[in-house]
This record gives C-alpha cells, structure tokens and sequence, in this order.
C-alpha cells in the first residue's frame, strides 16, 4: 500500500532504511572517535576525518551521479542524511558547503572537467569548499557586489575583498562571484560570473574575522590580482547572478533552517523525560515547543518534495528559512525556561545547559546567514503580491 | 499530497482540482448571495446545502461508495469554511454519521445532521433533520439519534454567528458504544482543522486585498513596508498550519481516523493551529484597523469562527499537553519529531 503519510513525514521504506544505516553508523563511529554532540555544528564544528569517514561509509555526495563518485540519489535522500546529521549534532561543517553547494553548483554548470576533477572528492569527502559572496558594501543587498574580474591571456583578474567567508581559512577552494562587466545600475544583475579559486593562489590573503563567541570561522579574503585560469570559469561567463539565485530555494528550506538546535531540544526532552511527575504546565510547554518543530519541519519537507517534483517554491522556501531560523532563535530562551524545571543534579542536564549556552552565543547568526529575515519577507510579501 | 493546497499562492494541479473549484463555486455563490444580510446570529443556508447534496459532497466519508473519503472531506470542509458558508457539513459528514453508524442507528438519507457531545453547544440543533446525541461515558459512548421536533431548543449561536444551539433531550433509549469517545473527539479536532485552514486562507487574503485597496498618507497601506512584512509573517503562520493539517488528512486518509498516526497528527495540528489562529487573526484585524470590527465588514466571519472552532473538541492547552507527554514517553524523541514513533515507517 502506498504509504502517503510516511511519505510526506519523509519516512517511507527506503528513507527509513536510509535513516537506520546512517543512524547506526553515527552511533559506532561516535562511539569510536568521541565526538561531542553540539548545536549549530555545520557552521562550527570542523572535523575532516569526520567528513572522511562519512564519505568513505557512502554518507557524502548522494546527489552526485555515480560516475563521478557520487550516489546518484535522489535530493530527499539527501534531504533525510542532512536531517539525521543535524538532528545527531555531528561535526559536519568541513564538507557542508561542498556537499550542499558546490556539488549541485558543478553539476548544473560545471564542465566535464570540472565535475571529473572535483566531484569525486567532494564525495569522498576530502575536498573542502567556501562560498565568496557578501562584501564589505554587499551585505543584504549582494547586487552591490564590485568584485573586479578582468579578462587576461588565458584567464581572468581578480581583484576586491569577499566577507563572511565561512570555513575559507581550512577549505581547498573559494567560490566567488565577480563582475565581469562592469555595473549597470539599470540592470544591476548582469555581468556576473562565478570562479572556482584555489585557496593557495598567489596573491589570496585570508584573515580571521572573529565571532564573539572567540570561534574563528568567517573570514576576510583579500584578492590582489589573483590570476585563475580559464578552467575555473564555473558556468557561463555574466551568469553568476542566475546562478547562484537560480538553486536558492532547496538551501532556504533545508533542514539546517529549523534544526540548528535540534541537538538541544531532543536533550532537554530526554531529560525532563527522566523527572518523576512532570507537571501539566511543563508538558504543556514542551509540546507547545515540538508542535513548532513539527509543523516548520512538515513545511520543510513539502517543500523539499516539491522542488523533487520540478515545482517552484520561491515563497515557500523563503517562509521556510524565516520561519524556521526564527524559530531556532525563540527555542533557545524555551528551552533555558523548561531546564529550570530539572533538579539540579538530574543525569544529563549540564549537558543541556553547555548546549543552551552555544545555542545562546549562536543565536543571533540564525536569522542573517546566507541572507537576512528581513529580505525574505520583502519577496515573501512580492509572491503576495504587495510589492 | 498537498490536499489543502490554496490561498495567496494559489493551488498545487492535482486529482482534486476539479472538486476545489465546484466547492468553491458553491461557497462563492452562497457567500455573495448573503452580502448585507450578515449579523448575529448567522442562520443554516439551506440553498447552500442544496447545491451540495446535488453535488453529492454532503456524505462523502459516510457512505461506501461515494467515492470520496477523508482527502475529499478535507477539500469540501476547506473550501466551505474559506467563504464562511453557513451549513454542517463537517457534523454530517465526519460525525453524527459516523457515530450512528457506529451505534447502529439509522439517520435520514439525506438532509444535514448534527451532533450533541454536549447539550449547551450543539451546532444547528434547529436546523438539522436528526440530532445525534454522543455523550462520553468511560472510553465509549452513551448514542441517541433524536427527531429535533421532540427536544426542546433554545437558539444560540458561536462568536462566527454559526448556530450553537442549547438542547434539552429526553433521558431514555440510549445505546452503548464500546470505545469510540476518543475517535469522535479526534474526528471533531480533525474536521475543525480543516476548516480553520480555510478561515485563515479567507483572512489572509482579505488583508491583501484590504491593504491594497485602502490609502493612508497618500499612498496604499501595502506600499508600508512593515505591512508587508505583516502580511508575510501571517502567511508564513498560514502555510505551517497547512502543512500541520495537511499531515492529519494523510494520515486519515492512509490509515483511517482510529489510528496512532491520526492521533498523532491531529494532536499536532491542533496545537499549531491552536497557536497560529490567534497570530494570524490578530494580524488580520490589525491590518484592517477600524473597519474590520464592524459587523458590516466580512472580517468577523473568517476570524471569530476560526477562534471558536479552534477551542471545540479539546482545547490547545489539552493537545499540548498530550504532546508533550508523548514525545517524553518517546523512546526516542526525534523519531517522534519525524512521525516515525507513531507506526509508519519502519
């Protein structure tokens, strides 16, 4: 019988298998190498072994065709992994912008050579990647972008300063965008183009930028007249801008938009759990705060589905990634309020508050990486019509 | 999959589409043929109810080979509510029904039904051809079906103007019915649920039109750019409680309405819903200003029947509750989070 609801719980047979195979390797693999379960880990917890040994176990580039060393699955089974890494609190950041990114990227606009080059290793697992898109005056408004890329003997100049750049300090590769014409305030998105630059290029500077948190994760790169050659044009040269906006809709709406904290909430439930009477009020809460989750996830994976379908969902996914992100954010200060409910020496709850802490430092990130709420509700409120 | 698909960004083309616009055609139809006759209370519309029963929409769960079950139901009961069109159709349909079937009572063929779980609420009590009384006792329940004309009525109404009528009924000739109280308050909750989704998808677009229209300090109120993102929160609220509710009609749909996975689905939906109407209806309200606390204005028909829909059947504290205490009764509360630990799946 066809299984509707497990389908659209993202749970039919297959996926369900998948979850258990990924589940029990998570479980093995922590248990062998000691890793800590964290919140927000595919911004902050960098583990390149990790990423190795998910590659190695079949976890990495499921989206990739096979002859290029990928799965050749579907985008839901990725969907499942991504949810089943986030939700376990794994140490993906190394691989998340290869894998979620730069993989489809190359395989909608990749050459062949390319894609022979790089996507094997992105599902290996052992090639890294960051994106270079905000600059120090293109924040939410990424068309003011000036990146500078001029036309040479075989390649291209690149010249300006990318911000942001999450993880570029530890990856192989930046992928930037420049202009390759320049602006035209009529038309202020076209002539871009997209490159694929190596990290160790002569003339690259890559400075910390530090989160006050301490963590070093996002990055200042200087380009000083980095020379790329004509191999590492991805795509089609005053493209950029579609390129890059044209996949937009499957990262607003993935699951890292709604289970930055999963780790945190699954904990605290673990542990009220083990209290003895918890009273209505507080059961009261915690499914106040789980019919959230739910639901923003059932949002989450009908969208998913549909653009598995070739159906649009620009405002969908837009509401999913405001939404969601708000919601991480909001799930911070319940689950403080639902832990003061826990007697002080209950098994598990300093590690619940640790998390609550991160979560905390963390929070205000949510609602502004890869582009702010605010933007999204300004084309949310486009689709309605209003703008 | 996407049953309840509609509002401000329009419907998915599935095999319901011709069934969403002929329910949206007789809603649209009875909604305008009642423009300047609204107020308090609102009254059954009986020409409505026509339309349908010609259409054949108005036993679609009930009878075997209607070719219709809880998805159709769904669509008719969204579709209906989304133009505040008076009529009981979820208490005919997915209740009294069922619940005479289950008592093995008879009820007129056709002709609208309703339900008494209660004798201070009864949803048009007056207007209905039998009165299915269902009183919870224990996990069963105590069934009467009653001819209106033998119970004494006193008419009162629910904060949408929809006919809540106070019943007193005879004291004798009840059936006993082994465990069925939880399924009728979970196909209650569930009916509400979809009908709550079109009230909303009514509201929002009624604050759409209404910013666009009107103009303040010289210019449209959506041209504001805080409105706008007023209105986007408000969809965002909507399109989650689509999906929550939409998860329910699957889940009915695939494994009936006594199932782990209904249960599960309702108790989420309902507490989403619970919390999403009073956002959005706030919302709603604020973007009218004035004019949309007027009993002249259409407003009040989508948003107060919305709040009074959402507290029948189990409020939203008591599914919140419930949630709760399910996923920490979870062996694992992330399989409950995915819908994993109420049966599907593996």
């Amino acid at each position: 019988m066809a299984d509707d609801f497990a389908a659209l719980c993202a749970n039919e047979l297959e996926l369900a298998t998948l979850r258990g195979t990924l589940r029990e390797f998570l479980a093995a693999d922590r248990a062998e190498f000691g890793w800590q379960q964290s919140v927000d880990a595919w911004l902050s917890k960098w583990d390149e072994p990790f990423s190795a040994r998910l590659g190695d176990a079949g976890f990495l580039g499921l989206t990739i065709p096979t002859e290029y060393g990928g799965r050749g699955l579907g985008h839901l089974h990725r969907y499942v992994v991504t949810e089943e890494l986030l939700a376990a609190g794994a140490p993906v950041a190394a691989h998340w912008i290869a894998d979620r990114q730069v993989g489809p990227g190359l395989l909608s606009y990749g050459t062949e050579e390319q894609r022979r080059r790089i996507l094997p290793r992105i599902a290996a697992g052992r090639y890294f990647s960051a994106i270079g898109m905000s600059e120090p005056q293109a924040g939410s408004d990424l068309a003011a972008a000036a990146m500078k890329a001029v036309r040479t003997d075989g390649g291209w100049i690149l010249s300006g300063k990318k911000v942001w750049t999450s993880g570029a300090h530890l990856a192989h590769q930046v992928v930037v965008l420049a202009r390759t014409s320049p602006m035209d305030s009529a038309h202020r998105h076209t002539g871009f183009s997209q490159f694929i630059v190596p990290t160790d290029s002569p003339g690259l500077e890559i400075s910390p930028i530090v989160l006050l948190t301490g963590e070093h994760h996002f990055n200042e790169i200087a380009f000083d007249e980095v020379f790329i050659d004509d191999t590492n044009l991805l795509g089609t040269e005053g493209d950029g801008w579609r390129q890059v906006t044209a996949e937009l809709s499957f990262e607003r709406s993935g699951p890292e938009r709604i289970l930055s904290t999963a780790p945190m909430i699954t904990a605290l439930v673990r542990v009220l759990a083990g209290q003895p009477d918890v009273d209505d009020h507080t059961a009261a809460a915690v499914g106040d705060l789980l019919a959230q989750l739910i639901s923003l996830r059932q949002l989450s994976v009908s969208v998913a589905r549909a653009l598995a379908d070739g159906r649009p969902q620009v405002n969908e996914a837009a509401l999913v990634k405001d939404l969601g992100t708000r919601f991480e954010q909001e799930s911070v200060q319940l689950a403080a309020d639902l832990l003061s409910y826990v007697d002080t020496d209950a098994p598990g709850r300093a590690a619940v508050a640790d998390l609550i802490d991160v979560a905390g430092l963390h929070a205000p990130m949510f609602t502004l990486r890869g582009g702010t709420n605010e933007v999204l509700r300004g084309m949310v409120a486009k689709g309605m019509g209003v703008r | 999959m996407t049953v309840l698909s509609g509002g401000v960004f329009g419907s998915a083309a599935d095999d319901l589409t011709d069934l969403r616009a002929l329910v949206d055609d007789i809603g649209a139809r009875s909604f305008e043929s009642r423009i300047g006759h609204r107020g308090l209370p609102d009254s059954f519309d009986r020409i409505a109810w026509g339309h349908l029963q010609e259409a054949g929409l108005t036993r679609l769960d009930s009878v075997a080979d209607s070719g219709g079950g809880p998805a159709e139901v769904a669509v008719v009961l969204r579709a209906l509510a989304r133009h505040a069109v008076s009529v009981p159709a979820a208490e005919t349909d997915v209740l009294a029904c069922w619940v005479a079937g289950r008592a093995g009572l008879e009820v007129p063929e056709t002709g609208p039904l309703t339900i008494a779980t209660t004798l201070d609420a009864v949803p048009y009590a007056c207007d209905a051809a039998a009165v299915v009384l269902a009183f919870t006792h224990g996990d069963g329940l105590r069934v009467a079906v009653c001819d209106p004309a033998d119970l004494s009525i006193t008419k009162g109404h629910n904060g949408g103007g929809e006919p809540r009528d106070v019943v007193i009924a005879p004291s004798d000739a009840f059936i006993a019915v082994e465990g069925a109280a939880a399924e009728l308050t979970r196909r209650g909750a569930w009916a509400r649920c979809m009908q709550v989704i079109g009230a909303l998808d009514a509201a929002v677009e009624f604050s759409v039109a209404h910013t666009r229209e009107r103009e303040q300090f010289g210019r449209p109120l959506s041209a504001f750019q805080v409105v706008q993102h007023s209105l986007a929160a408000m969809a965002g609220d909507v399109e989650r409680a689509r999906a929550a509710a939409n998860l329910a009609v699957v889940a009915a749909a695939d494994h009936g309405f006594d199932s782990p996975q209904t249960d599960y689905a309702v108790t989420v939906a309902k507490v989403t819903l619970g919390r999403v109407v009073p956002a959005v209806v706030t919302s709603a309200h604020q973007l009218h200003a004035a004019i949309g606390v007027t009993i002249e204005h259409r407003l009040w028909l989508v948003t107060q029947r919305a709040r009074s829909w959402i507290g029948e059947f189990g409020d939203t504290a008591h599914y919140a509750r419930r949630l709760g205490r399910l996923a920490m009764a979870a062996d694992d509360p992330w399989d409950m989070i995915i819908g994993g630990a109420s049966g599907s799946g593996t």
